[in-house]
C-alpha cells in the first residue's frame, strides 16, 4: 500500500465532472472509500500543544508517526526513539526514519508521502486559523469517528443532514429557501449553502443571544482533498460566525481522527456562545457517528446496488468524484498538484476578517 | 435459507409506532414499525440514499418511516419513497426510488416475515396468543439451538422444576410435516435416579417446523393434563446468534405440588448463554435423525406440489 512510483507528472488530465455524464454517474456508482488512499499530502497531526518532549504516537493509513519536540522544535519519525530495533522503514522518511514536518496554524503537519515532494506550497490555506497557532485551549478538542475518513467528509459536505441528526443543536429543516452551490478544482471541493429564514440553531437560541425565530444562514464547507482537511464556516444573521477547521485524518483506513479548532475569539468575552459552540463538538459528532458508524462496513466493499441520490446530494457526489480521479491519477504515477492550495481562499469562502 | 420461508422475528407488543426496531434473518437486516393503521410493515435496514439503517429514524403520523440521517421517508407497503423533505413542494419519484419491502404477517401475538415480498400469507398461523411471552438472544447458532433443543433441551430451555431424562416416549418422527419427539421428564423433587425410575410423572413434547425449527411444546402429566403449552421461535441472526421468541400459557388443571408451583415466579425461560463445556460433550441422539428426516419431507412436499401441479 505504501510504495511510491513516482513517474511522469505531465499526463492529461481531463475535468472528471464536467466530462461525460456516464461517466461521473459510473465514478458517483463505484464509490468504495476504503479503497482510496491518497499520498503527498500534509496531515494535521496533532494540535502543537500536544507535541511535547516525549512522543506522541499517531497513524496515518496506520504507518506511525512519532511526534515530539527537540529544542522547541517539532519533529516527527517512523520510529519511536527508545525503539532499539527499527527495521522496514518505509520510503516515507529519509534516511534518519524523519518526515517532513510544519507547524503553522497551531497543528503540527507531517507530510504523507514521498519526502522530496513535500513543500509548504501544498498547505492548505485556512483564513480564519491564526498562522502562529495559540487559540486558547478551550477552543480546539478530538473526536473520533468509527468510520472511513471520506465518509465522515462527505457527511460534512451534504448539510441537509444536520437538519435531521443535528437538529437540536443548529435546528431543523424548516426554511423558506435552500439553495446550494458547489466549487471545485483538483485539489478542493467548496459547497455553499444559503438558507432563508430558517429555524434558529437551539445553541444560537439559548446561548448565544439571538432572539428571533428564523435567520439567515449561509453555510461553506471546503474540502482539502488530500488532505482529508474541512474548513467549515458558517454566516448568520443574526447571530455569530462559525469558524471551524474539521481535519480529518485517516488513522487507518475505517477509523477517523478529528483534531478540531473552534475558532469561536470572533464572539464577546461575555458571550457564553464562546465557550459552549466549541464543545457543542463532543455531541454533534456523536451524532454523526450513529449514522457514519454503521454506514461504513457497507462502503467496505463494492456494492451491486447503487446509491439512489437527490439534487441536494451534488456535492457529496462531485466529492466521490474529485476524490475518484485523484486516486486513479496518483495510480498512474502522477502525484503532482495541479491547483495551488495554500493560497489564501479568504474570498472563496466569503470570509471577511470578521 | 430459502427465500419463502416465513420467520417469527418479533412479538407483537415488540412492534410499536413509537420507534422501529431492528431484527435480522441471516445476514439480512430488517426493520419494523406499526402504521398508523396498526399494520406491521418491514422493509430492509438499509436507507437506499446513503446505506444508513432505517430503524434509527423515526415513524411519522402518516404510518411512513423517515430515515434519520437526511429525512428520506418511505411508505412501508411498498418500499416507495414518498418525500424528501429538504426539496421543497410536491414531488414525484420514479419506481426505482424504494427500500426493498418484506412480507408481513401477524398472528398469535407474533410477526412473521418472509424476504419474498410476493410470498403468500403462511398456511396457519397460531391464533391464539399465549399470555406469557420473552425474547432472547442466544449465542448458539440456529443448527446447533435446535439440534440441542432434540439432544438436551436443559441447555437451551428452562420450565421451573422440571428435569429431563435422556429417556424418551417415542423418538424423533415425522408427523404432519413436523419433527416430533416426546421425552420422559422427573420433577425436581426427591425421586429415584431416571436410570432406575419404572415410571416417569411427566413428558414434553416437541414438534418443530422442520426448516424455521419453530417449535411446538407440550409439558404433560400422566393423566394427560397439559401442564405448559409453548411456542418458540428461533431465528439465525448476525454472528451466529439465534434470536428466539416465545409465548407459553400455564395449564388450567395442574394437580400436584410441584405442578402448581409452575404459577409462581417464573415457569418457562430460554437460556441466553450455552454451557460449552456440556454442550461440546452432548451425545448426538434424537438429532442425528434430523437431518434425514428433513430430506424426507421436503422429498414429500416436494411430490405433494408436483401432483398438484
Ligand atoms: S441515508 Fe437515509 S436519508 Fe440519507
Ligand atoms: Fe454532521
Amino acid at each position: 500500500m505504501l510504495d511510491i512510483k513516482d513517474t511522469a507528472p505531465e499526463q492529461d488530465f481531463a475535468d472528471p465532472i464536467a466530462g461525460d455524464p456516464r461517466n461521473f454517474a459510473a465514478a458517483v456508482n463505484n464509490w468504495v472509500p476504503h479503497d482510496i488512499v491518497l499520498k503527498d499530502a500534509w496531515f494535521p497531526l496533532a494540535h502543537s500543544f500536544a507535541v511535547v518532549d516525549k512522543p506522541a504516537r499517531r497513524s496515518v493509513y496506520s504507518q506511525p508517526f512519532y511526534l515530539w519536540r527537540e529544542n522547541g522544535v517539532a519533529v516527527a519519525a517512523e520510529f519511536h526513539p527508545n525503539d532499539t530495533d527499527p527495521t522496514d522503514k518505509s520510503d516515507f522518511s529519509d534516511a534518519a526514519g524523519r518526515y517532513p514536518v510544519l507547524e503553522h496554524y497551531g497543528y503540527v503537519w507531517c507530510w504523507f508521502g514521498n519526502p522530496a515532494n513535500a513543500d509548504p506550497a501544498h498547505l492548505p490555506s485556512i483564513p480564519y486559523l491564526p498562522a502562529e497557532g495559540n487559540l486558547p485551549k478551550h477552543m480546539l478538542g478530538t473526536v473520533r469517528f468509527d468510520c472511513t475518513a471520506p465518509l465522515s467528509l462527505e457527511n460534512l459536505i451534504d448539510l441537509t443532514h444536520a437538519d435531521f441528526l443535528h437538529a437540536d443543536v443548529v435546528g431543523d429543516e424548516k426554511m423558506d429557501k435552500e439553495v446550494v452551490e458547489v466549487f471545485y478544482d483538483s485539489e478542493t471541493i467548496t459547497m455553499v449553502r444559503r438558507c432563508t429564514n430558517k429555524s434558529v440553531a437551539p445553541i444560537m437560541k439559548w446561548f448565544g443571544g439571538v432572539k428571533s425565530d428564523v435567520q439567515q444562514v449561509r453555510q461553506v464547507i471546503r474540502i482539502y482533498l488530500r488532505s482529508h482537511a474541512a474548513i467549515a464556516y458558517g454566516r448568520f444573521s443574526p447571530g455569530d460566525n462559525v469558524q471551524l477547521f474539521h481535519p480529518c485524518v485517516p488513522e487507518t483506513r475505517d477509523r477517523t481522527r478529528l483534531d478540531y479548532a473552534m475558532n469561536t475569539s470572533n464572539v464577546k468575552k461575555s458571550n457564553l456562545f464562546r465557550y459552549l459552540m466549541p464543545k457543542a463538538s463532543y455531541k454533534v459528532s456523536r451524532q454523526d457517528s450513529t449514522m457514519t458508524s454503521p454506514q461504513s462496513p457497507r462502503y467496505m466493499n463494492p456494492e451491486t446496488r447503487k446509491d439512489l441520490h437527490s439534487p441536494l446530494d451534488e456535492a457529496g457526489q462531485k466529492y466521490r468524484v474529485l476524490m475518484t480521479a485523484l486516486a486513479e491519477r496518483q495510480a498512474r504515477g502522477d502525484f503532482a498538484y495541479r491547483d495551488n492550495v495554500s493560497a489564501d481562499c479568504s474570498e472563496i469562502i466569503g470570509y471577511d476578517g470578521k | 435459507m430459502t427465500e419463502d420461508v416465513w420467520w417469527a422475528v418479533a412479538r407483537s407488543e415488540e412492534v410499536t409506532g413509537d420507534k422501529p426496531i431492528n431484527i435480522d434473518i441471516g445476514d439480512q437486516p430488517v426493520v419494523l414499525w406499526r402504521d398508523k393503521d396498526g399494520f406491521v410493515r418491514a422493509l430492509e435496514d438499509r436507507c437506499p440514499h446513503r446505506r444508513a439503517p432505517l430503524s434509527l429514524g423515526c415513524v411519522l403520523a402518516s404510518g411512513a418511516i423517515q430515515c434519520g440521517y437526511h429525512g428520506w421517508t418511505y411508505d412501508g407497503e411498498s418500499g416507495r419513497l414518498v418525500d424528501i423533505p429538504n426539496l421543497k413542494g410536491e414531488q414525484k419519484y420514479p419506481p426505482i426510488y424504494r427500500a426493498v419491502p418484506f412480507a408481513v404477517s401477524e398472528g398469535g401475538g407474533f410477526v412473521r416475515i418472509c424476504l419474498n415480498a410476493k410470498a403468500a400469507a403462511p398456511v396457519s398461523p397460531t391464533t391464539e396468543t399465549l399470555p406469557l411471552s420473552g425474547t432472547e438472544n442466544v449465542s448458539l447458532s440456529h443448527e446447533h439451538l435446535i439440534a440441542a433443543l432434540f439432544d438436551d433441551p436443559a441447555l437451551v430451555i428452562a420450565i421451573k422444576g422440571v428435569h429431563y431424562t435422556p429417556y424418551l416416549m417415542s423418538e424423533l418422527a415425522e408427523q404432519n410435516g413436523k419433527l416430533v419427539l416426546e421425552r420422559s421428564c422427573q420433577w425436581k423433587s426427591p425421586h429415584w435416579p431416571a436410570p432406575f425410575s419404572s415410571d416417569f410423572p411427566i413428558t414434553l413434547r416437541i414438534g418443530t417446523d422442520p426448516v424455521t425449527g419453530e417449535t411446538d411444546l407440550l409439558l404433560r402429566d400422566n393423566a394427560f393434563n397439559t401442564l405448559l403449552s409453548a411456542t418458540v421461535a428461533p431465528v439465525p441472526a448476525a454472528r451466529g446468534v439465534t434470536q428466539v421468541r416465545w409465548r407459553a400459557k400455564l395449564g388450567s388443571t395442574r394437580p400436584g405440588l410441584m405442578a402448581k408451583m409452575l404459577g409462581f415466579g417464573t415457569p418457562f425461560r430460554i437460556l441466553p448463554s450455552v454451557n460449552g463445556a456440556a454442550l461440546r460433550t452432548l451425545k448426538p441422539s434424537a438429532s442425528i435423525h434430523a437431518a434425514a428426516l428433513r430430506e424426507e419431507i421436503r422429498s414429500h412436499q416436494a411430490a405433494a406440489h408436483n401432483v398438484a401441479a
